[in-house]
């Protein structure tokens, strides 16, 4: 028996001029094909993506101090995004297919990670990660604690921060100030520490 | 909702059935079976205004009984009103034996005509229940039938009244009884006015007569009196059906009752007749649970009771779904779906349930829930979920569930509160929950419903053929086996759904609908992305059914504000820009169509396969009606061309050129075409004129290879048509030669279009721009107008065969940092902000003025002349006037001088000034000179000088130009000196009183000799230059201004200089010695004499270098006042060397002079000394007569030389006792201690000796 735990579906990094920085996708577990493939296509994960920006901008009325806004919205019985805003308006974007993942729940890994084949580091890393989603399953149930996205958040912050320290990296170009639009982060680095984050996470992982 | 039976959702409360309130002909009795039961009444019906009133009360109650929202505690009922004439046919209880059946041994059993028992059902045999039962209860059986009736006031016919009142009551109340129903009788008794003249008593008595009469219970009866208002009528009926309301929760609860009681009974009733027909097969005992349960929920929800009843729905849904029921029912039977209807219907009810008890996040699991288990159930043993019929389900239970959000207005979701999600209840608080399962306003499950409507779409086009045509023409095997594929619950047969010929479902305008519905949703609570996003989705939608009109509406107002794109979500923007171009092709919308080509071409966004991208090919397919010229600005559509302006230097002067850069470079992607713009266009802001580039295919390009290339581009000034080529173009044209000819024409030609137009400055160029180049295009630009310009707009003209186009582009809010690039350097140099604004200043005049051989110093007392040199360094002859204006204080007399132009003007106190003193034409390059001059100032002053000249050149006679030379003047005094009187012995005796000759008065000639006495004094005068440089003092002079009357004064001796006079160095104190000798007029003037002196210096400067002679100044410096010829006694010593062979003998002569009228005896004394030896009276005793002097002498041997000696001499009033200063004349001085008198030095008379 088998059933299906959150994992990440995409994640997004939104600059202080409401223009996308950085977009990974990931994919979900399809049953009917018994295949990893993304839920959305980029462009449908662009507008999720874009349409947080409404939900930041309505909550920050209410100014959050943490800079945590949990939840953001359900988009729909599978996909929901939180949000994470930096202290200098950069917006990070984490939106968590519930159904993205199988595990058996009798034992042994079913479908650890989409990427199982591919270097030695990223299927421990998955693999560490079904044994914490075995854990979490027996633990609770189905569902999702905001507190559960924290270790992501820190990992996208600590890796933007990697980013910033980078000296060729100049951060207005990637927003000027006061203007619109920006760059998209080109760092094959960052890329990296994303797809890691976003592979590593299941519900009950404390760091990535 | 809609597609659920008519009932079977509605929000069950009480009914309650009025009579008497109008008069609606009697109902007929049902056709169906004729075995209604009529309850009828012959009294007539109310007619009065309360009566029409309380009918639209009660429509109004009754209006707000179909409301879905929750029955709070405080709300005192909520009923469902059915306002009737004076009959009301109530349906019949047991169902009537079916007519063809044959007739029965034993008397049958006969069952409610709802109820799967009797044959005339629909659900017979085995049909679980359905909505009619439900109906039933709510629309057809009331719970209270009211009786409106009046008591009639007439005494006379009161007792008749009232007694068929009675017998009426009896008679509906016996066919009640007859019915079955257990419906309550109650009436309702108006008073009308009439009644005011019963008494209480009466009407109490009447009322017991009726009640007892009829046999009704004290509580079902009531008695209105008369009310004044309308509102207290409302406001007694209210109460009066918030008592019927708890006897009508007491009805449902009787019914409720007996549902439980039968479900306990736990026997499987046998139906009226064994059905002979189908599976012949009946229900089963958990059937009948169901059932009782499901009848037991509908009665507590009859009551509000909401626990209650979601126990026993949640009962008879457990039963429903569980092994027994839904399982062995085979799904290609009808009643599997019905019973598919029946969960729906008990999970619809409880989720309303859930949500009005604010348990939004368990309604929404709830709503999981069942979509679960029927999805499983329809894997498991339906048709699967891959099919249409499943996502059109999805569809509708995700409409649903918005419906209800909406329909039960779900506290705290609304618009106005602008929340997004819900928090969970306090019972889920700490639990995991699902993101989803906090349950999100309707936005969002309108657009699953959306999504699931798009799969039902995608699902229904991969039917087969085979399958859409109509059923008729199909093969009966396969109209079975379409039967077993395709799920129809509560949709349409696959043949409807998309069929072969004709119109099925229309997919798009559902999925639209729903779309829409969202939108609104996110709109209000201000998610304008994502509403975009729906705009999109539904754009999309339209898309496929081709309405091109409606595609534009949906995307223009995203398209025009920018989403997307200001924000550089470029996917986004670009699926915006295609769709929009697609439908702006269709509609035949130019404009926008090569706007977003225009936009497009920008290598930011994807690379389209097989697409042009040439702006000349954009309106290719499109037709149009006339060629359209179109124009769109950076604010509508971002532009592949980045342009910049700069300015080479941050300021510039009018009359001048500055060197400036437009820059432009293209963005486009890779394979575009190259563009070619017609002209260019630059706007400033400011005194510049606008700049037009025109295309010019014959220029060559500079360089055609690199990434940039710079083009020097002469530009031609046009004034109004005026045309006049700057220096630049000039010099250009000699270089170009050849081409001249040919421009010259085209001049011409465009000189005729030009006329009308504005001043501007054009030049030609190639303006084809290829992609990733940068084309500079460097000019020259003449500036007229001193100011702040600044490149605020850029027109970039584009024409094509098919249409014509001008781009605005803004400049001034590009990027703040521009350079200046030369050729061969992709990126420039000098980078500074705001390089596009450049400030002019006014053109600077370049007339000189200065003062030709400044002197150093001016002095006081001299006159002064200032030449002004006035330099033509202009490129042309200038028109000049001179103003000259003076300030200061003391202002003398001036005069200037050009030329034969003079003037004059007096002295003035504190301003004077020459205005607008024709200088006439300065040639270029060459000069003219005025002069001024300014009188001799009285004393040291500062004077300051302006002199100004205002000209225009020749050749431009508009513009004036001014040029200032401020002078300062700084007068000082010449010389500065000091004072001193010393007196001296007049060696005159002095007139004695006794000489009556010399008293006479004798007038000789015009001098009076003085009579009287006569003293001599030595001003001793130390002057200092105090000029800069050596003077010629050509001579001194002492002047009495001034003696007391009765006095005389006059110099007798001053210092005598040659006719060159002396040099005077500055900072060096001279000295100059005047003897003064003053008198009195007569003996017997005893006042003192005042007199005052002016000390005169003649001088002049230095000769200078050709030789001429300065005029001579005078400079008169005023001394002050002295007092002399006091009558107070004086002792004058004075000394009288000898000759050298005498040995330095030495006469000291002490006078006394005793210019008093008394007697007086002084003493005088000579100390022995060290330094000399004397001989004279050591002590003796010197009497004068008044107006007398006498002289007592001494000779002195020194012993000592060169050095001062002190005569130890003491002069002594003998009657005052008073010591008597002695006053040293030449040769000696005064100390405190006394006299002292100088020895020459010996050493010198030896060596002159020799």
């Amino acid at each position: 028996m088998s059933a299906a735990i959150p994992s990440v579906a995409c994640l997004g990094v939104i600059g202080r001029n409401n223009n996308p920085l950085h977009i990974s996708i990931f994919p979900s577990y399809d049953p009917t094909a018994n295949a990893f493939t993304p839920v959305r296509n980029p462009l449908q994960f662009s507008l999720l993506l874009s349409s947080t920006i409404d939900v930041f901008d309505l909550r920050s009325k209410n100014s959050t101090a943490s800079g945590d806004f949990g939840l953001l919205h359900a988009i729909d019985d599978r996909l929901a995004a939180y949000g994470f805003e930096t202290n200098t308006g950069v917006r990070m974007v984490c939106i968590v297919d519930m159904r993205g993942r199988r595990v058996e729940a009798g034992g042994s890994a079913g479908a650890g990670g989409p990427s199982q084949s591919s270097t030695s580091t990223s299927s421990s890393s998955s693999a560490a990660a079904a044994a914490a989603a075995r854990a979490s399953m027996s633990s609770v149930g189905a569902g999702l604690r905001d507190a559960e996205l924290r270790p992501v958040f820190r990992a996208m912050q600590s890796a933007y921060v990697r980013l910033l320290q980078n000296p060729f990296y100049d951060p207005d170009e990637h927003a000027p100030l006061g203007g619109k639009g920006g760059r998209r982060i080109t760092s094959k680095k960052f890329g990296d520490d994303m797809k890691r984050i976003g592979e590593g996470w299941t519900p009950g992982v404390t760091a990535l | 909702m809609d597609g659920y039976p008519l009932g079977s959702l509605d929000h069950n409360v009480p009914l309650i059935v009025v009579s008497g309130l109008n008069s609606d002909p009697p109902e007929q009795p049902p056709k169906a079976n004729g075995r209604g039961l009529l309850l009828r009444s012959d009294l007539p019906p109310l007619e009065s205004r309360e009566a029409s009133f309380l009918q639209s009360y009660f429509e109004e109650v009754a209006e707000r009984g179909t409301s879905w929202t929750a029955v709070t505690r405080d709300e005192p009922f909520r009923v469902r009103i059915k306002t009737v004439g004076r009959s009301y046919v109530l349906p019949s209880r047991r169902a009537p034996l079916p007519e063809t059946i044959e007739p029965l041994t034993t008397a049958p059993i006969l069952h409610s005509p709802f109820s799967p028992l009797s044959p005339s059902s629909t659900l017979y045999p085995d049909g679980l229940i359905n909505a009619e039962w439900i109906k039933k209860h709510q629309e057809a059986i009331p719970s209270i039938f009211v009786c409106f009736h009046t008591l009639t006031s007439d005494p006379k016919t009161a007792t008749l009244q009232d007694n068929k009142l009675k017998a009426d009551l009896n008679g509906i109340r016996a066919i009640l009884v007859e019915s079955g129903y257990k419906t309550r009788l109650v009436v309702i008794i108006l008073g009308d006015k009439d009644a005011r003249t019963l008494t209480a008593d009466i009407i109490q008595d009447r009322l017991e007569n009726i009640r007892r009469g009829t046999g009704l219970d004290p509580k079902s009866i009531f008695y209105v009196t008369p009310q004044e208002s309308p509102s207290d009528l409302k406001r007694v009926m209210d109460s009066v059906l918030s008592l019927l309301y708890t006897t009508a929760i007491e009805y449902y609860r009787d019914l409720g009752r007996h549902a439980r009681k039968k479900r306990s009974r736990g026997i499987v009733p046998q139906p009226t007749v064994p059905p002979t027909s189908g599976t012949s097969q009946t229900l089963s005992l958990s059937d009948w649970n169901f059932r009782y349960d499901f009848k037991s929920a509908i009665f507590a929800e009859f009551r509000q009771e909401i626990d209650a009843a979601i126990r026993s729905f949640e009962q008879a849904y457990e039963i429903l779904l569980g092994q027994d029921v839904l399982d062995i029912i085979p799904s290609w039977s009808p009643r599997w779906n019905e019973a598919r209807l029946l969960a729906d219907i008990i999970s619809i009810r409880c989720l309303r349930m859930h949500l009005w008890m604010g348990q939004t996040s368990m309604a929404v699991r709830r709503w999981q829930a069942h979509r679960d288990r029927i999805s499983d159930f329809v894997e498991a043993r339906g048709r699967g979920t891959n099919n249409y019929g499943w996502q059109a389900w999805e569809a509708r239970w995700a409409m649903m569930m918005a419906t209800l959000i909406e329909k039960t207005e779900v506290p705290g979701l609304g618009p106005s509160t602008m929340t997004i999600f819900l928090q969970p209840e306090k019972n889920l608080f700490g639990e995991r929950l699902h993101p989803w399962e906090l349950l999100h306003h309707t936005g969002y499950w309108y657009r699953i419903a959306a999504r699931h409507l798009g799969a039902r779409k995608a699902l229904a086009r991969r039917i087969p053929e085979d399958d859409r045509g109509a059923p008729d023409a199909s093969p009966a095997s396969r109209v079975a086996s379409k039967a077993y594929r395709y799920d129809t619950y509560m949709c349409p047969p696959p043949h409807e759904e998309y069929p072969l010929n004709g119109k099925g479902v229309n997919h798009a305008q559902l999925i639209i609908d729903c779309l829409l519905m969202a939108r609104g949703q996110f709109q209000a609570r201000k998610q304008h992305r994502i509403a975009a996003e729906i705009s999109l989705e539904c754009a999309r939608e339209m898309v496929t059914i081709g309405s091109w009109n409606e595609v534009l509406g949906m995307l223009r107002p995203l398209w025009e504000d920018k989403s997307f794109r200001s924000e550089w979500w470029l996917d986004i923007s670009e699926e915006i820009l295609w769709l929009v171009r697609r439908a702006a092709a269709e509609t035949g919308r130019a404009d926008i169509v090569v706007a977003i080509d225009w936009e497009l071409m920008d290598k930011r966004f994807r690379r389209r396969e097989n697409w042009h991208y040439d702006l000349s090919k954009s309106l290719d397919g499109v037709t149009l009606d006339s060629k359209p010229s179109i124009s769109i600005s950076d604010d509508l559509a971002s532009s592949f061309l980045s342009a910049s302006f700069v300015f080479r230097t941050k300021e510039g002067r009018a009359g001048e050129t500055c060197l400036a850069q437009l820059s432009l470079k293209s963005e486009a992607l890779g394979v575009a075409a190259p563009v070619t713009l017609s002209s260019i266009r630059v706007e400033f802001e400011g005194h510049l004129k606008p700049i037009t580039l025109v295309h010019d295919a014959a220029l060559p390009m500079n360089s055609a290879e690199g990434p940039i290339s710079v083009a020097v581009v002469p530009l031609t000034e046009q004034l109004g048509g005026d045309e006049k080529k700057t220096k630049d173009e000039c010099e250009n044209e000699a270089e170009e030669g050849t081409q001249d000819e040919d421009e010259d024409k085209k001049d011409d030609a465009d000189k005729d279009k030009t006329d009308e137009k504005e001043d501007q400055l054009t030049g030609k160029c190639d303006l084809t721009l290829r992609p990733g180049h940068r084309q500079v295009f460097e000019m020259n630009i003449p500036l007229r107008e001193p100011g702040e310009a600044s490149a605020s707009t850029l027109i970039l003209s584009y024409k094509a065969d098919t249409f014509e186009m001008d781009y605005k582009l803004s400049l001034s809010e590009l990027g703040n940092v521009t350079g200046w690039f030369v050729q061969g350097s992709v990126k420039p140099r000098l980078s500074r902000p705001n390089g596009h604004i450049l400030h002019i200043q006014p053109r600077p005049p370049k007339m000189k003025l200065r003062l030709i051989e400044p002197l150093e110093q001016y002095y006081a007392n001299e006159p002064i002349a200032l030449r002004v040199g006035l330099y033509n360094e202009e490129d042309d002859s200038a028109n000049v006037k001179l103003d000259i204006r003076i300030i200061g204080k003391g202002i003398p007399r001036f005069q200037v001088q050009a030329g034969e132009h003079k003037r004059e003007v007096d002295a003035a106190e504190e301003e004077s000034q020459v205005t607008d003193l024709t200088l006439g034409h300065i040639a270029s390059s060459s000069s003219l000179e005025a002069s001024i001059h300014l009188d001799p100032a009285l004393a040291p002053t500062v004077y300051e000088l302006q002199i100004r000249a205002d000209y225009h050149l020749e050749s431009d006679a508009a513009t004036p130009i001014v040029q200032v030379l401020p002078i300062h003047l700084n007068i000082v005094n010449a010389f500065e000196a000091n004072y001193d009187l010393m007196p001296r012995l007049h060696l005159d005796p002095w007139p004695s009183l006794f000489d009556y000759e010399d008293l006479q008065d004798v007038s000789e000639g015009d001098v009076v000799p003085a009579k009287g006495l006569t003293q001599q004094w030595c001003l001793v005068c130390h002057y200092a230059s105090f000029a800069t440089e050596n003077l010629d003092v050509i001579g001194l002079d002492m002047q009495v201004t001034s003696v007391t009357p009765g006095g005389r004064c006059r110099v007798v001796n001053k210092p005598e200089f040659s006719a060159d006079g002396m040099i005077v160095a500055p900072k060096t104190m001279y000295e100059a010695r005047f003897d003064l000798v003053a008198d009195k007029i007569t003996l017997d003037d005893r006042h003192p004499v005042a007199i005052d002196l002016a000390f005169v210096v003649r001088w002049r400067r230095r000769r200078s270098i050709d030789g001429e002679t300065s005029p001579v100044n005078v400079t008169t410096m005023i001394v002050g006042q002295y007092m002399v010829l006091g009558t107070e006694p004086r002792v004058l010593a004075s000394v009288l060397h000898s000759s050298q062979e005498k040995a330095g003998l030495v006469r000291l002569d002490i006078t006394i002079e005793n210019p008093s009228n008394h007697f007086l005896t002084f003493g005088l004394a000579m100390e022995p000394s060290d330094a000399f030896a004397f001989s004279g009276s050591k002590q003796t005793t010197m009497h004068l007569l008044p107006m007398s002097r006498r002289t007592q002498t001494y000779r002195l041997m020194p012993l000592v030389r060169g050095v001062y000696v002190r005569p130890g001499l003491v002069v002594r009033d003998k009657y005052f006792q008073k010591v008597l200063r002695v006053i040293p004349t030449e040769g000696m001085k005064i100390d405190k201690d006394g006299l002292l008198v100088w020895i020459p030095p010996v050493q010198e008379a030896d060596e002159k000796s020799n």
